[in-house]
């Protein structure tokens, strides 16, 4: 008795602790449910407090600004309010984001299928090694304006580019993953003879999983680069059209008005993927593999 | 008991269920050649419990990769039922030693079960029947819809074991698998396996380096040793189907066997 007492924590006995609670509790909600929510609070101050010193700063710092290249951030915010309320920042932004989602999708498909190929067949992959070490070391965006040649001006070429580009992460990341599958989890899958499209879903796949979303996550920031350069060659539309447009008229606040909304959809975008990495991935993160 | 028993086997054994005949292994070529296993014979007959024992290092593992049809051997052949296999076989099903690392932690723990019958295009409704009948077995039934992380070590080994005898084959290759649990869970598994192939009449061939488990659990005890591995004995333990944890151990016979045991061991 005096060992278990000795034990526990402090809890609370019939004395002034006791009475203390109960005061908390008649004042609003259970104490429990207060200090989650103190703690939610708290959690989201750590994480904002130091963007919003940031934006404050650069607030005072630029508000009397005379230079022309660095408008006052309330310019620029003012200019963002205009052309997102007259839906010419929306049109834009909704043609650019398609062409990432579409880019991104493909490089996604094409780095996994390619991935899983490679990392499995060790001869195909020792001849194409160098290969893809050629391509992932040229610079994406360098490529940009011969792609657009290439292939012409439309929204097809944008896709491809965006999609060449993020496509290399992905590739590797997966073709790592497929190597690090766990020697004994290949031989179950052999010794009880699972058929190699199911081992391919079921077996590699997974397992490769964890590496494979990282390597997307790599290609998020990536892919967004390239869909605002994509837009600075033959364009007429989209973010980039956007902040390139109003940059040689001289309408320098829309300029960062528009780097600044990229910068919070690049922002907004990779809080998605946390959650979707979250979904996808719940056995290995409760696992404790991470 | 043991005398009764002697006969009767001999009865059955009109053919052995599984028989390896001068297999030879070798790692390497030339000068570097890495002889394991070496003219090496052995048989099994249905519903038998053979134990395989001997020191670290001897050529068990490389044995039983062997025998589940991961390698090739140099020379000689392993038959199951009369046929000799050229590689994993629909009646050997292997308990890998390391549960944490056999079982895929994607999948819960009926899943892990029922994919290898999934492998061979079992219907899902039956496999997941086949897979929670056979949780069951092993003392893990209404505990399908947890993850392997979710348990405790013995109780990941249970679920490989659960897999094994799901996959409904011949033959159960165990590949020292209580090596990486806690004395108290290696007794009660090791009693867990004896129920099961009492029950069952699955045939089981578990590798070991411990000789008090070897004896425990099996009807044939053959002991390899040299360098390259040979077998340099066979022991029928003759203890029949009930065992105990403190009687059968106690018995004088397993003493008298363990001593011959540890003689052929350092006599090599």
């Amino acid at each position: 008795m005096t060992e278990t007492a000795l034990r526990t924590p402090p809890k609370p006995g019939p004395g002034t602790v006791s009475t203390k609670n109960a005061s908390v509790r008649q004042a609003g909600g259970t104490f429990r449910e207060r200090s989650r929510f103190a703690k939610a609070l708290l959690n989201v101050l750590q994480r904002t407090w130091l963007i919003a010193l940031v934006f404050a700063i650069w607030w005072t710092a630029s508000a009397n600004s005379t230079n022309i290249f660095i408008p006052s951030l309330e310019d620029i915010l003012l200019s963002l309010r205009r052309d997102l309320s007259n839906g010419v920042i929306g049109s834009g932004a909704s043609y650019s984001l398609t062409n990432l989602g579409a880019g991104l999708l493909l490089a996604v498909v094409v780095g996994i299928a390619g991935g899983l190929v490679l990392g499995e067949t060790r001869r195909l992959r020792e001849i194409v090694d160098p290969v893809i070490h050629f391509f992932r070391s040229v610079p994406q965006a360098a490529l940009v304006p011969l792609i657009i040649g290439a292939f012409g001006i439309g929204q097809g070429p944008k896709i491809y580019t965006i999609a060449f580009a993020c496509m290399w992460p992905v590739l590797l990341n997966t073709i790592d993953g497929v190597l690090g599958v766990e020697p004994t989890i290949r031989k179950f899958s052999k010794v009880y003879r699972i058929p190699a499209g199911l081992h391919f879903r079921r077996v590699v796949l997974p397992a490769a999983l964890p590496q494979i979303v990282a390597g997307i996550r790599v290609a998020l920031p990536i892919g967004i680069t390239v869909m605002v350069v994509s837009e600075l060659f033959a364009a007429n539309k989209g973010l980039g059209f956007y902040i390139l447009n109003s940059s040689a008229t001289f309408q320098v606040p829309e300029t960062w008005a528009g780097a600044l909304l990229v910068g919070v959809i690049g922002y907004i975008l990779s809080l998605l993927f946390i959650v979707f990495e979250r979904r996808i991935l719940s056995w290995y993160f409760k696992s404790g593999a991470k | 008991m043991a005398v009764q028993a002697a006969p009767e086997q001999e009865q059955v054994a009109t053919a052995p269920l599984l028989q390896v005949q001068g297999l030879t292994m070798s790692y390497g070529f030339g000068d570097a050649e890495n002889k394991i296993l070496n003219n090496l014979n052995l048989e099994v007959n249905d519903g038998e419990f053979v134990s395989i024992v001997g020191p670290s290092g001897v050529g068990k593992t490389t044995l039983l990769r062997v025998l589940s049809g991961l390698i090739r051997p140099k020379s000689g052949t392993v038959s199951v039922g009369g046929e000799a296999i050229s590689g994993p076989h629909r009646d050997l099903a292997v308990v890998f030693q390391d549960y944490s690392r056999s079982l895929m932690p994607w999948m819960t723990t009926l899943e892990n079960v029922a994919f290898p019958l999934q492998g061979r295009g079992v219907g899902k409704k039956e496999r997941n029947e086949a897979a929670a009948k056979n949780l069951a077995a092993v003392g893990l039934g209404g505990q399908g819809h947890k993850y392997p992380w979710e348990m405790s070590g013995g109780m990941q080994q249970r679920v490989a074991i659960a897999r094994a005898l799901a996959y409904n084959a011949k033959v159960l290759l165990m590949d020292e698998p209580f090596a990486s649990v806690d004395a108290q869970t290696r007794f009660d598994l090791e009693d867990l396996v004896i129920d099961l192939q009492s029950n069952l009449g699955v045939t089981i061939i578990l590798v070991t380096h411990d000789i008090d488990e070897a004896l425990y659990l099996a009807d044939k005890v053959i002991v390899l040793a040299e360098k390259p591995a040979t077998v340099v004995d066979v022991i029928e333990t003759g203890f029949g189907d009930h065992r105990d944890q403190v009687e059968t151990k106690a018995d004088p016979r397993f003493a008298e066997a363990r001593a011959r045991i540890l003689h052929r061991l350092r006599s090599h």
